[in-house]
């Protein structure tokens, strides 16, 4: 059960700009079981999605490159493969949703022939087979009348529809791992709760572990096993659900849940977390949330932190707190 | 798509009625007497009279507009003070010949255009892209008229590959059924006639086709880049298909409906320089014929010719929407 | 807090152009052309319609045959210097070209203006005349009209001017109706300024970005249209310098091995043109800012 299937060592993901080097994702390590479902939290801009995009290799080149890191994937590195290697294991073995249903559909081509398109391209069916197993994948994602909606296309679906669809088609071809970036971000509060309850669902079904991308924290408290929390590029903690609700270490980790406003506080004004995300380009030297901690010391500014175990499932990125 | 359809329709009847108006009044805009620009000036008073009698010179516009509104629907488009031939028998005539031009320049030019604006989008940034950007440019920058002087200084007069003028070698017997010399050789089978039109027409259609090609061309590659900036070819990619079926499935069928369009708005200029092209190459077609009125004065003539090929122009107008509206899911399921 | 000064869009679309290489090589050119066509008094050698026929068809300074007294690019079949013609014909080609863009520009300013803030009936109205107009092919337009009004440069500019104006009714029609849209219209009305002032202190302003753009590239064929219409009779007149006349004047001697009188005024067409659309098409890039190469992330 508590078995690895994804393990990501120091990945380092920099896009070459005009502007110069944005280094996206500086150094990210984290890991995978099989059957969990593993959340990357962090606002705008900390380099989640491109951490996800570089899993699937799916960093555009050029400006964006992989520098350096190991993505081990049941059992081969996946940034040393090449992209044929890659196709195989896209949407096959590794699939990803998006955030935006809205425009992640093809408009021209009909969600039958989209999932069809999926189906023959992994496994070795007839058309009329791939049809019967879309069909299926539909009412398993809770599409009613599935035979007319293969027949239909993108702009004829609601939003709620496109992101089941988008769903069908990740899970296909039943992947050992589902990436799921902001999935319900674009959508309707009441269908977000329906997404997420159906990925839960099938993800018990399938056996699918999922990395779960988002910026929502009830979302994460809810739904996943562990988490890992970023900003900047890098992760500043990590650990499981409970350890980061419950005993949150990293002045930022504080911040974000001090900031949700909850039905069970009374009080007069949100929290709010002061300041901006630093630069990519030329980030401090020092801690990079330094400019915003309120309990930073001078360490803090010249010395850059390094990922400290604080319990046997906990670390934290943070002079104070890992001294401890 | 049935509303916009009927919409369009009802449009067409305002725009066509718009049209003969406006074709009316330019005319009757003309210097001079109006009975003289319609029968000649060479006209004797007796003709005078009976031109005045028949388009109701002496009465109110309002009146004359309806009468030549009423001729020009049972088939009566004037009558050429040149040849006393029937205008619309006249156009006909030469109808086949620009046809021929413009449906050989317009496949060159999509043929070329689309290819080269997908490559150049696919390596953007790369030198083949940059040259084939650099060649649009000029292209959109040329003048029909000095492309076809050039062309048949080079290719004609100094290389002797081609001929300087006409359709077809004079002595070669061809059997005219459709009018367009290319397809009537093919059908039947007259090779000699066959080869001869085609070396007449392919400077022509070159030069003719130079315009479209690179607007075409331009088009194509700004929109295939709009379309790979988009969020549905990543979620392609990330299904697992090779790049090929990327681009060339779903990229190109995305890319080219805004296409059409350019298509469309460009056959307009292929009319325009259909006059300059054939009047250049001496080539008996409708851009000729209307040149060669304008220059003799033959009002006749140039009200019918404009009044049909505003017509034209907007019945194609129409069928490109229609295409557009057809091939695009999200209009024509709505 | 400090307020930004808002930039109109026309400050930002010259902002990003001045970035553009291209665009900035194409003012350049332009510049250099366009001076040269009114320096043309002063550079141009000799006077463009002495005539002389024993220099006809003679060729430029490449040659041996040139004929004495400076002919850089030779001479025509009048024996007048092709140089000179053509440092006059841009004067011409060009002048009939912009005059043209203004009447283009008076007339779409005008009813895009009226279309666009007045909306309803009035709109409709102006819309269905623009979509008869765009009803006739642009060139075939022009020839008629100028054909009909009688032949001449001013002739050429009404046939021109006229031809493309609904397009730029078009253009200024939609630049107004997305400023329309914008909130602090609806302030300046609730204010109660009058239709005059919304109109022309704030609706023009913010709707030239589009209008320059477009007209530069209208300009571009345009010059082509007018240079059409000389190389066919019906726009300048003999013994007018106009390139597309000299062109068509100059078309026989081909034959007979004179290729510079029909080559030159055209390369200078294409020159002009060219420099124009490098403009437009840096303009156009400048005005709708999309990310360049940017990666979707």
């Amino acid at each position: 059960m508590s078995e690895k299937l994804l393990e990501v060592e120091d990945l380092r993901t920099y896009f070459y700009t005009d502007e110069g080097v944005v280094k996206s994702v500086d150094g990210v390590s984290f890991e995978i079981k099989k059957g969990e479902t593993f959340g990357l939290v962090g606002e705008s801009g900390c380099g989640k999605s491109v951490t996800a995009l570089s899993i699937m290799k799916l960093i555009p080149d050029p400006p964006g490159k992989i520098v350096s890191g190991k993505i081990e994937f049941e059992g081969e590195d996946l940034a040393k493969l090449t992209e044929k290697q890659m196709q195989k294991i896209r949407g096959n073995k590794i699939s990803m949703i998006f955030q935006e249903p809205m425009t992640s559909l093809d408009p021209v081509f009909t969600i039958g022939s989209e999932l069809i398109e999926t189906i023959q391209l992994h496994q070795d069916l007839k058309k009329d087979e791939a049809y019967g197993q879309s069909v299926e994948m539909l009412k398993l994602v809770g599409i009613p009348d599935p035979e007319r909606r293969m027949k239909q296309y993108p702009h004829e679906l609601s939003g709620g529809m496109r992101q089941r669809a988008m769903i069908a088609m990740a899970l296909a071809c039943r992947p050992s791992m589902l990436i799921a970036d902001e999935p319900t971000t674009a959508l309707d509060v009441t269908i977000q709760a329906q997404i997420l309850n159906l990925m839960e669902g099938l993800k018990e079904e399938f056996n699918t572990s999922v990395l779960l991308i988002t910026h929502d924290l009830g979302v994460v408290a809810q739904y996943c096993t562990n988490v890992a929390v970023m900003y900047a590029g890098n992760i500043v903690e990590y650990g499981s659900v409970y350890d980061i609700f419950e005993e949150p270490k990293h002045p930022y980790t504080k911040g974000l849940i001090k900031s949700l406003p909850s039905l069970d506080k009374n009080v007069e004004r949100l929290e709010i977390l002061e300041g901006n995300v630093p630069s990519l380009i030329d980030a401090p030297k020092g801690c990079r949330f330094q400019p915003r901690c309120d309990v930073c010391t001078d360490k803090c500014i010249d010395s850059f932190p390094d990922l400290r175990y604080v319990t046997e499932s906990h670390m934290v990125r943070c002079h104070r707190e890992a001294g401890k | 798509m049935k509303r916009y359809i009927a919409k369009r329709l009802a449009m067409l009847i305002i725009v066509l009625i718009g049209v003969s108006m406006i074709t009316f009044v330019l005319v009757r805009m003309a210097p001079g007497d109006p009975a003289v620009n319609l029968a000649g000036q060479h006209a004797n008073e007796q003709v005078l009279e009976s031109i005045r009698e028949k388009y109701h010179l002496n009465d109110p516009l309002y009146t004359q507009y309806v009468i030549w509104a009423k001729m020009v629907l049972q088939g009566d488009l004037g009558t050429s003070i040149a040849s006393h031939d029937s205008v619309f028998s006249e156009i006909m005539d030469r109808l086949p010949m620009t046809l021929e031009l413009s449906i050989f320049s317009m496949t060159i030019a999509i043929a070329v255009g689309v290819l080269a604006g997908i490559v150049s989008a696919v390596r953007q940034y790369s030198k083949l892209d940059y040259s084939v950007m650099f060649g649009a440019l000029f292209g959109v920058s040329m003048p029909v008229f000095w492309l076809g002087i050039m062309m048949i200084y080079i290719f004609s007069i100094k290389l002797g590959l081609t001929p300087v003028q006409g359709r077809i070698e004079t002595g070669i017997y061809i059997n005219k059924i459709t009018g367009m010399y290319i397809l009537d050789s093919i059908l039947t089978l007259n090779w000699p006639a066959f080869a001869s039109s085609v070396r007449h027409l392919i400077l022509p259609s070159l030069a003719l086709a130079t315009i479209p090609m690179a607007t075409i061309a331009r088009m194509t590659r700004s929109s295939m880049l709009e379309v790979l900036r988009q969020d549905y070819i990543r979620t392609e990619r990330a299904k697992g298909l090779s790049e090929r079926a990327v681009i060339y499935k779903h990229a190109i069928k995305n890319a080219l409906i805004p296409v059409v369009t350019v298509i469309g708005m460009n056959i307009g200029v292929l009319m325009g320089g259909a006059v300059l092209t054939e009047t250049i190459f001496t080539l008996p077609g409708l851009g000729k014929y209307i040149y060669e009125a304008i220059m003799a004065y033959d009002y006749p003539v140039v009200q019918g010719f404009t009044l049909f090929f505003a017509t034209a122009f907007v019945l194609i107008n129409l069928a490109t929407d229609i295409l557009y509206a057809y091939i695009d899911p999200r209009i024509r399921y709505d | 807090m400090e307020q930004r000064k808002r930039k109109t869009r026309l400050q930002e679309t010259v902002h990003q152009f001045r970035k553009n290489k291209t665009g900035m090589f194409g003012v350049g050119l332009l510049a250099f052309i366009v001076l040269l066509s009114l320096s043309a008094p002063i550079l141009a050698p000799h006077d463009p319609y002495d005539a002389s026929l024993d220099r006809r068809l003679l060729p430029g300074i490449w040659s041996d045959e040139s004929p004495d007294g400076f002919f850089l690019l030779g001479t025509d079949s009048q024996g007048r210097d092709l140089f000179s013609r053509i440092l006059y014909g841009g004067r011409t080609t060009l002048g009939i070209g912009f005059v043209a863009l203004g009447i283009a520009l008076a007339i779409g300013i005008s009813l895009g203006l009226t279309a666009g803030y007045f909306g309803g009936y009035v709109d409709d109205i102006i819309m269905r005349f623009v979509d008869i107009m765009f009803a006739f092919p642009a060139l075939l337009l022009a020839l008629v009209i100028a054909g009909t009004l009688g032949r001449g440069i001013d002739k050429a500019m009404i046939a021109i001017g006229i031809t493309y104006s609904p397009q730029m009714v078009r253009v200024v029609r939609s630049g107004v109706l997305m400023i329309k849209e914008m909130e602090y219209i609806e302030s300046q009305e609730a204010i109660g300024s009058s239709h005059f002032r919304i109109l022309f202190r704030h609706i023009m302003p913010n709707s030239l970005a589009p209008i320059i753009v477009y007209g530069t590239l209208m300009l571009a064929t345009a010059i082509l249209d007018a240079a059409a219409l000389g190389f066919l009779g019906v726009g300048a007149q003999v013994p007018s310098p106009e390139w597309g006349l000299t062109l068509s004047a100059s078309r026989q001697y081909l034959l007979t091995g004179a290729w510079w009188a029909a080559t030159f005024p055209g390369v200078a067409i294409l020159i002009s043109v060219i420099s124009l659309n490098l403009v437009g098409d840096g303009l156009r890039d400048a005005l709708d800012p999309r990310l360049k190469g940017g990666a979707k992330l």
